[in-house]
């Protein structure tokens, strides 16, 4: 499963939803989550039965990167039951990624 | 079952790219280990300008996947994997990733370079809560505010100018007393109003309340130390190689990079260094992409005679 782009409704069901939700917060001119891009795919495929994985464009939505207090991109959060549990900022590997969401999980 | 290949390549940038295309196509069983996304350094160059054949340029991520795809054509194999450790001495060579270990016949090293870091205590924490590498990147988040430019290089004169249509005030922070940039960058740099210089200076410590509220600089000449408030500082002070893994092992020169010359061949037969992290004269993408052709060269004529 590809990861989703979603606007701030549709981040606002999904807070309400009984799924973990991975968000990378990204801007098409940032070079950086563009690189991030292909791992961040893999990591929909590999745990999206378990988690939802999206995707929100801060340029679409300034309020809700400013709600979320996102400074720097590309940023991932790990919500659970409508709460941040984690975040990790440009990882630099896809075992990075990996690395955050199994100690995100593990609290 | 043993993953054992002719060629575990570490690292995906254009050299790394170019020897699996070329060891592809001479029948080796070639895998590339890369640990994020093709194209290294130069995936985040959005317009690359002198690699010959794109007369109106090309956005770097873009040829860096054009690259895999064409090496992937030829059966090379891609494994997004971060490698963990090397064992560089034996016949078959052992790769140990975040996904198992892999086995070599033999190994090319093609793990570029990234920026320096400034070395003072909790840079790495503060990574992306002030402290920044890529003005280009993270410029925009300081619409308005101060920022410090550390360094006084080509790439630091790029950063501050980058950065004086952004912020609100440029403080460059550099250890001589002038801009060891190329002269086109100097006076446009001189003459912007919001930028401003502290020569013969040195950072010595991020000040931060969670986030960088601040660097504390020293004057190389009298030992003074003083503080610069600020909202965030980007570091452009050049750029160091990727040479930990092989750290004891290869040969390095003064500055970490790997000993090979353009037979592209270290101190370990079977290993080579091909790309940035190998020294060098001239680090660019049609140097890089010439190692990896280079590279399989002499592979072959390895394995041709040993196995």
């Amino acid at each position: 499963m590809a990861a989703k782009n979603i606007n701030h409704m549709e981040f606002q069901n999904l807070m309400e939803g009984s799924q973990p939700v991975l968000v990378d917060f990204w801007a098409p001119w940032c070079s950086y989550c563009r690189r991030i891009g292909p791992a961040y795919e893999k990591v929909a495929e590999q745990y999206g039965e378990e988690m939802v994985v999206a995707k929100v464009n801060i340029d679409d939505e300034p309020r809700l990167a400013e709600k979320e207090m996102i400074e720097v991109i590309p940023t991932l959060v790990l919500y659970r039951d409508g709460k941040a549990i984690g975040s990790i900022v440009a990882p630099e590997s896809k075992a990075m990624i990996d690395g955050f969401i199994r100690e995100a999980l593990g609290k | 079952m043993k993953r054992v290949y002719d060629m575990v390549i570490i690292g995906g940038g254009p050299a790394g790219y170019a020897a699996a295309l070329y060891a592809a196509r001479a029948g080796l069983k070639t895998v590339v280990l890369e640990k994020l996304s093709a194209g290294g350094q130069m995936a985040l160059t959005s317009q690359i300008d002198n690699y010959p054949g794109f007369e109106e340029g090309i956005d770097g991520f873009e040829l860096a996947e054009r690259m895999q795809r064409q090496a992937e054509r030829f059966g090379a194999e891609s494994q997004l994997a971060e490698v963990t450790a090397l064992r560089l001495e034996t016949a078959v060579k052992e790769i140990e990733t975040s996904e198992g270990t892999f086995y070599g016949k033999t190994v090319v090293i093609s793990t570029g370079a990234g920026p320096r870091e400034l070395g003072v205590p909790g840079e790495k924490a503060l990574v992306g809560r002030g402290v920044n590498y890529c003005a280009a990147c993270d410029g925009m988040f300081y619409k308005g505010k101060t920022v410090v430019v550390v360094g006084g290089g080509n790439s630091a004169a790029a950063d501050a100018m980058l950065l004086s249509r952004v912020a609100g005030r440029v403080i460059l922070v550099h250890r001589r007393d002038t801009l060891r940039a190329t002269k086109i960058y100097h006076e446009p740099l001189l003459n912007t109003p919001n930028v401003e210089f502290r020569w013969n200076s040195t950072v010595t410590e991020l000040l931060h309340s969670g986030k960088v509220t601040g660097v504390k600089v020293r004057d190389v000449n009298s030992g003074e130390e003083s503080v610069i408030s600020c909202d965030g500082v980007f570091v452009s002070i050049g750029r160091a190689p990727a040479t930990a893994l092989v750290k004891g092992q290869l040969e390095l020169d003064p500055s970490g990079y790997i000993l090979a010359d353009e037979s592209t061949k270290t101190s370990i037969p079977g290993v080579f260094a091909v790309g940035d992290v190998r020294t060098k004269v001239l680090r660019q993408v049609v140097t890089a992409v010439a190692d990896g052709a280079v590279a399989v060269h002499y592979a072959e004529e390895y394995l041709n005679s040993l196995w």
